[in-house]
């Protein structure tokens, strides 16, 4: 009986979703968003692609980078400002309407209406995937490659941003009187992340590791066919401590005091949670070109490497070298020794006014009470640095990486129709069959 | 005499500095149909939605059948149907109705003709007049099973003759065993559908019982709700 209930419930859920114009709207915008960066990725990745560019480029070319990532961008967009107004209407109206003081009465627990909610959600989340799926297979019949791991690792990631997008939208819908103030809190947090984003570029030590746990920064690791369990661990508690703030607080029989504690408690133990999770350190590479690995051989060697490793790096955030060095070494070293300790000294976020400091530029690597200060930001030069301080020989290194790259010259057949005019109508036409049920 | 199936004690219930509940008691019998009445602002849907747990009392106790009923038991024993509201606006009344009756386990057949619902049933909740949907909202309340129904204001909205019907059939669901607590606001209404009475102003009990034992309290021979409620007020 009890599962009737809330198979009943899920179905209420689902004619709710469908009766709501912001979720119509929803696939009708993310169709467009999807099919306008799959045409100019794929423009682009021809370009690229095509003979009278530099001989090296087509080589290193990835579906990952170079067609999927830009293509699901729209999803990144539509999970900060579409799909929280779908998660916002499905609290807020039944709230404005008074029908949530019957929803309340009716048989089942607060937990699971609002689970029937989430997974409704979720549900909404993964239809709206449907112009990013088509994407994904024009690029294959087009004859472009598609890895099948990098490819789930980044619909992982938007899944867990979607399923994080839509928690805290409910959360703030259950929180706030009306629907308009949710919108408000729901964008405040997210610009408030991107604030975060900005503030801990090049900063290291604790403002960087929570920033590397905003929805965009989680995202980009799953971009780049990097599997972090943290950020699985991180997303999905945070995602349920939001659906848990809902049920606090749409339980309207609480006082606010009760409430409010009730809701310290949760933050208080999903902190806890968060922290512990956050502590897990493993992580799978499943690109298929390893960009987020060094090779076998230096990993062997680096792994071996028990004591502290210090790098102090006197580079603003703003500048490109800094840039290099996160996302070709230190990205790959974090992953590689587990005593690693990163200062960020610069201390303007520029550069422009450090000229005058004689160590802007440098970098110092100190291991075993050894230091050496280099300049480089090369991966090979790096290493030899290291090696050099740990005494290890330095290995022989192959120059063919064993990455083809799959240059692709084609164009976008068909998309403009599919995405423009077909999606479209589509969409229209299910919304109109959706209000004669 | 009634055997109370729910008492309710001491019950008091502020805004912010605004009290809009002080020490509110009284009884309902078990199969009786007991009137909330008073002005409006006496406290009447204020004194309903605490009884059934969708806002917080400051003190009181709520009894069922003898035992005190936690918030989180509250849906079990009694249904509360407010008003003045417009659930699921975008489904049709067939919907909704099939929702409830689906939840149920409860055929509202015999809802169908007293509460005219054929004729609203393929329309959407939003674009129903203030009296269809009054109609709508009393069939989800009767569609539920629970001993104790506390409807707010079920004839506001509704004309002479859907009043009289509405009255008919609440009348029914009493002489069937289901014990009702209802506000409403017009007296004359309140005289012809109710058993007994509680009547609030300014958020406290003023008075309670059948209307000869209102009449009594208020030292009138003979009189209306009307003149009663305007003697001890």
């Amino acid at each position: 009986m009890r599962s009737l209930s809330f198979v009943r419930l899920v179905a209420k859920e689902l004619r709710e979703l469908f009766a709501s114009r912001a979720f119509w709207l929803l696939l009708l915008f993310v169709g467009l968003l999807a099919g306008h960066g799959f045409i100019t990725a794929v423009g682009l990745y021809a370009e690229m692609s095509g003979s009278g560019g530099p001989a090296a480029l087509p080589q290193g070319l990835t579906s990952l980078d170079g067609v999927l990532v830009p293509t699901w961008g729209a999803y990144d967009l539509a999970a900060t400002l579409l799909f929280p107004f779908v998660a916002i209407r499905m609290v807020s109206s039944e709230k404005e309407s008074g029908a949530l003081k019957l929803l309340l009465q009716l048989p089942g627990t607060l937990v699971s209406k609002v689970t029937a909610k989430a997974l409704v959600l979720l549900f909404a989340w993964i239809v709206s995937w449907v112009p990013g799926v088509i994407a994904i297979v024009l690029w294959r019949s087009y004859g472009g490659h598609v890895y099948t791991p990098e490819t789930l690792n980044l619909l992982l990631g938007h899944l867990l941003r979607g399923s994080l997008s839509g928690g805290l939208a409910v959360a703030a819908a259950a929180v706030a009187e009306s629907a308009a103030s949710a919108a408000i809190i729901t964008l405040a947090f997210t610009v408030g992340t991107w604030a975060l984003d900005f503030v801990a570029a090049g900063r290291g030590g604790f403002v960087q590791q929570l920033a590397s746990y905003t929805p965009t920064a989680a995202l980009r690791s799953f971009e780049q066919g990097l599997l972090r369990w943290n950020a699985v661990v991180v997303f999905v508690l945070l995602s349920c401590a939001a659906f848990g703030v809902a049920v606090i607080w749409l339980n309207t029989g609480r006082t606010i005091r009760s409430r409010l504690l009730s809701t310290l408690v949760l933050l208080i133990v999903t902190v806890g949670a968060v922290w512990v999770g956050a502590g897990v350190r493993a992580s799978w590479d499943v690109s298929e070109n390893r960009r987020n690995s060094f090779s076998a051989v230096d990993e062997a060697l680096l792994r071996g490497i028990d004591q502290p490793l210090k790098i102090t790096v006197f580079l603003s955030p703003e500048d490109p070298r800094l840039t290099d060095f996160e996302q070709n070494v230190l990205r790959k070293l974090r992953r590689s020794i587990s005593k690693l300790e990163v200062d960020y000294a610069a201390a303007s976020r520029t550069g422009l006014f450090e000229g005058a400091d004689e160590h802007y530029g440098e970098i110092w690597y100190e291991l075993g009470g050894q230091k050496i200060v280099d300049r480089s930001t090369i991966e090979e030069v790096v290493l030899e640095q290291i090696y050099k301080l740990a005494g290890v020989n330095v290995p022989e290194r192959s120059t063919d990486d064993g990455f083809p790259g799959y240059p692709l010259a084609t164009q976008p057949k068909h998309a403009a129709a599919i995405f423009y005019v077909i999606w479209p109508l589509l969409v229209c036409v299910a919304w109109w069959v959706s209000r004669k049920l | 005499m009634w055997d109370n199936v729910l008492t309710v004690e001491g019950l008091t219930k502020t805004f912010g500095r605004r009290r809009v509940l002080s020490d509110v008691s009284f009884n309902v019998g078990t199969g009786e149909v007991l009137g909330l009445i008073g002005p409006n602002g006496a406290g009447k849907t204020t004194v309903l939605e605490c009884i059934a747990g969708l806002l917080p009392s400051d003190s009181g106790t709520i009894a069922y059948r003898g035992d005190r009923l936690s918030v989180n038991r509250r849906k079990d024993a009694l249904f509360y149907l407010p008003d003045g509201i417009l659930p699921w606006a975008q489904q049709t009344v067939r919907w909704v109705l099939t929702f409830f009756e689906k939840l149920y386990s409860r055929s509202p057949q015999k809802l169908i003709a007293p509460l005219r619902l054929e004729e609203v049933a393929r329309s959407r909740v939003a674009t129903l007049s203030k009296g269809e949907r009054k109609r709508v909202l009393l069939a989800l309340g009767l569609l539920t099973p629970h001993p104790l129904l506390l409807l707010d204001e079920p004839f506001d909205g509704l004309d002479l003759r859907q009043t009289r019907d509405v009255m008919s059939l609440l009348r029914s669901e009493s002489a069937a065993g289901r014990t009702l607590f209802v506000s409403i606001h017009q007296l004359v209404d309140a005289e012809k559908v109710c058993d007994r009475l509680v009547l609030l102003n300014a958020g406290k009990r003023v008075a309670e019982g059948t209307l000869t034992e209102l009449r009594a309290q208020a030292n009138l021979q003979d009189g209306g709700l009307e003149e009663i409620f305007l003697a001890l007020t």
